[in-house]
């Protein structure tokens, strides 16, 4: 488990290296700089400074150099459309929001999602299996902006339940303001009831066709303890196997969640950061998601054995 | 002896997109109180999907049992089983191993739990005593280190042991039926001996009754007290042991017994097989199915099915050749 693990890590830093690699030189692959739009209208001498300022004026190896240098002590520069903040104050503000506003819209999606899955499942052919497969379908069809606006409207506008926009800050960040989050979370955790009923659903009905099910039934078990001893269980490798590329949906998809509620999220600043070519904010980003997603992705590995026992993770051998 | 279990004019389909399989057309039999009954058969005869109506497994939509079917369990009906009586039926009084005890066990679930939970669904006893059972029928079976063996997973025993784990499942309440559907098949040759002697050795201590599924009438010969013999979904002939082995009389039967192999068989040719197929059971021949590929084919067979021959003390076959007038016929078939 130990070497596994080291392994898994020294990995990690690996991914981690060529994908800060490959960001980096496919933005210097780009015709040219964040700079270009703002200073057109400058004298020289004030351009000049610029470029100095940001060391683009530098060799494109040595810009790397120093970027990766960055990088290594974690120090991911300062941005350029925003001035005189740095990517980690930036950061450091506004992963909270997003985090929170993602584990909740998951816990709630997921959960939801398979509960549904068992229900449409355990009743296949009837309305309830036809009522839960097509609203999955509505969800998912659904772009959530359009959620958004709705909840929005109905809920906090007419309803006036919640507060129509705002995020918990301070002291309440993490556990406090739940008024002001409900909405966001539901707004964003219905295309994760969509996609998790129909895969549980799925493969639980593959499970279902499996002998050791005759068996258990031939045991006289009810078909509540079959369910969810026998069934459930081994019908969890495809919805462990969709976790990773949950997170990756829930950090780009909060982007249009965060403008509609003016959640102080990354949500936003990633698509701003990409659009305006702000380089150092990219870069950070970039590789606090992929780390994120990394560590996801070796959770995720770890699960797989905790389910099935038939899996196993090699300590070092191969 | 007591009737434990009347099987009459069973019929089931399968509803495909093709059409509707028979897969068994008309079957009776009945199990009586600490005999082995053995159902031989090639594959797709419809020897299984008789188990599995014996179980209950049979399952709507796409499984049927038509109207018409009498299952009685010790005189009752048990087309009238409600959800209690079948979680009492099922485990409690009659229990199943199927051929592949891989497919057959839970991939992750311990296999002292798959026990157990066999023994507290029906039996209200503690946990602790019923692991205590597991333990001790894992003993029985021949486990080795009973113990710790209870917290294995199916993939960490070889074949022979997971087989063995099914019928310590299938024992755990001491049921009065046992229905074993090809329990060796997947086994190699020595396994299969040592399984065999086991639930036999088992019935005994327990007086359960057997139902013994195979296509191999090598290994039934001296575990069964009465042989059925299936075909395309019907019981072409049904005996005694003795009189299947010794007096068989339909074509088919004879056609089984030539294709066991022989130690002592002196020629050094292929083994003897039946050529042909079966018939397609979603348009089942009107006649009798065996013969496009009987050597002794009649105009008669091929117009209508032959009703069931009495050939004298309980064995019958279901052959034109037995009736009165081709009987010369049926006395040159050697």
């Amino acid at each position: 488990m130990l070497s596994y693990s080291i392994r898994r890590f020294a990995e990690m830093i690996l991914t981690l290296f060529i994908i800060a690699t490959a960001t980096f030189f496919l933005l210097a692959a780009v015709p040219g700089d964040p700079l270009t739009e703002r200073v057109e209208k400058l004298p020289p001498q004030i351009r000049q400074n610029l470029y100095e300022k940001y060391g683009l004026n530098k060799p494109l190896l040595e810009r790397y150099v120093i970027t990766m240098r960055g990088l290594a002590v974690g120090n991911f520069g300062e941005s350029i459309v925003y001035p005189g903040q740095t990517v980690q104050s930036i950061l450091q503000e506004k992963l909270p929001a997003s985090a929170r506003l993602g584990i909740q819209q998951m816990v709630l999606g997921i959960g939801i999602g398979m509960i549904l899955g068992i229900i449409a499942a355990m009743k296949k052919n009837t309305w309830l299996d036809y009522g839960i497969i097509t609203l999955a379908i509505l969800f998912i069809s659904i772009p959530h902006l359009i959620f958004g606006l709705l909840l929005q409207k109905i809920f906090a506008g007419e309803l006036g339940w919640f507060p129509v926009i705002g995020w918990p800050k301070g002291k309440d960040l993490w556990t406090g303001g739940w008024q002001y989050t409900i909405l966001p979370t539901l707004a964003g955790c219905f295309s994760y009831i969509a996609a998790y009923s129909r895969l549980l659903k799925t493969s639980m009905l593959d499970v279902v066709n499996q002998e050791y099910i005759l068996t258990a039934e031939s045991k006289g078990l009810s078909k509540m303890h079959i369910v969810l001893k026998h069934v459930l269980r081994n019908s969890l490798i495809p919805v462990i196997t969709n976790l990773p590329m949950s997170i990756a949906m829930c950090i780009t998809g909060s982007f249009f969640i965060e403008r509609i509620f003016s959640i102080p999220g990354v949500g936003m600043y990633y698509v701003l950061s990409v659009n305006e070519r702000d380089l150092p904010l990219i870069m950070g980003q970039t590789v606090i998601l992929s780390i994120i997603y990394i560590v996801v992705i070796f959770i995720t590995d770890i699960l797989y054995t905790v389910v099935d026992p038939r899996i196993s993770i090699q300590g070092g051998r191969r | 002896m007591k009737k434990l279990l009347e099987v009459r004019n069973l019929h089931v389909s399968y509803h495909t997109y093709a059409g509707e399989v028979q897969s068994v057309r008309g079957v009776s039999f009945d199990v009586h109180d600490g005999e082995t009954l053995a159902i031989v058969g090639e594959s797709g005869c419809g020897k299984s999907v008789t188990a599995r109506s014996i179980m209950g497994l049979i399952k709507a939509p796409f499984g049927e049992i038509k109207t018409g079917s009498e299952l009685r369990y010790c005189g009752e009906d048990m087309r009238a089983f409600d959800a209690k009586k079948w979680a009492h039926y099922r485990g409690g009084e009659a229990s199943i191993i199927f051929q592949d005890a891989l497919a057959a066990l839970n991939p992750t679930m311990k296999i002292g739990k798959q026990i157990t939970e066999n023994i507290t669904v029906h039996e209200h006893i503690k946990k602790k005593e019923a692991n205590e059972r597991a333990e001790s029928l894992l003993h029985q079976v021949g486990i080795p280190d009973a113990k710790q063996k209870m917290n294995s997973y199916p993939h960490q025993l070889s074949g022979g042991m997971r087989q063995r784990v099914m019928i310590a499942i299938a024992f755990a309440c001491n049921p009065k039926l046992l229905i074993a559907d090809e329990p060796t098949t997947a086994l190699d040759v020595t396994i299969q001996a040592q399984i065999l002697d086991m639930i036999r050795s088992l019935q005994r201590e327990k007086n359960t009754s057997v139902i013994l599924i195979t296509h191999d009438l090598g290994i039934v010969a001296n575990i069964a007290t009465r042989i059925l013999i299936m075909y395309s979904g019907k019981v072409v002939e049904k005996g005694t042991s003795e009189e299947i082995f010794y007096h068989p009389v339909h074509p088919y039967t004879k056609a089984l017994l030539r294709a066991i192999p022989k130690l002592t068989d002196p020629s050094k040719g292929p083994l003897y097989s039946i050529s042909g197929h079966p018939p397609d059971l979603i348009d089942p021949p009107q006649g009798c199915p065996f013969a496009a590929r009987c050597p002794h084919c009649m105009n008669v067979c091929v117009e209508a099915h032959p009703e069931d021959f009495d050939c004298g003390a309980g064995h019958t076959a279901a052959c034109w050749l037995l009736h009165p007038l081709a009987r010369h016929i049926g006395s040159e078939v050697e």
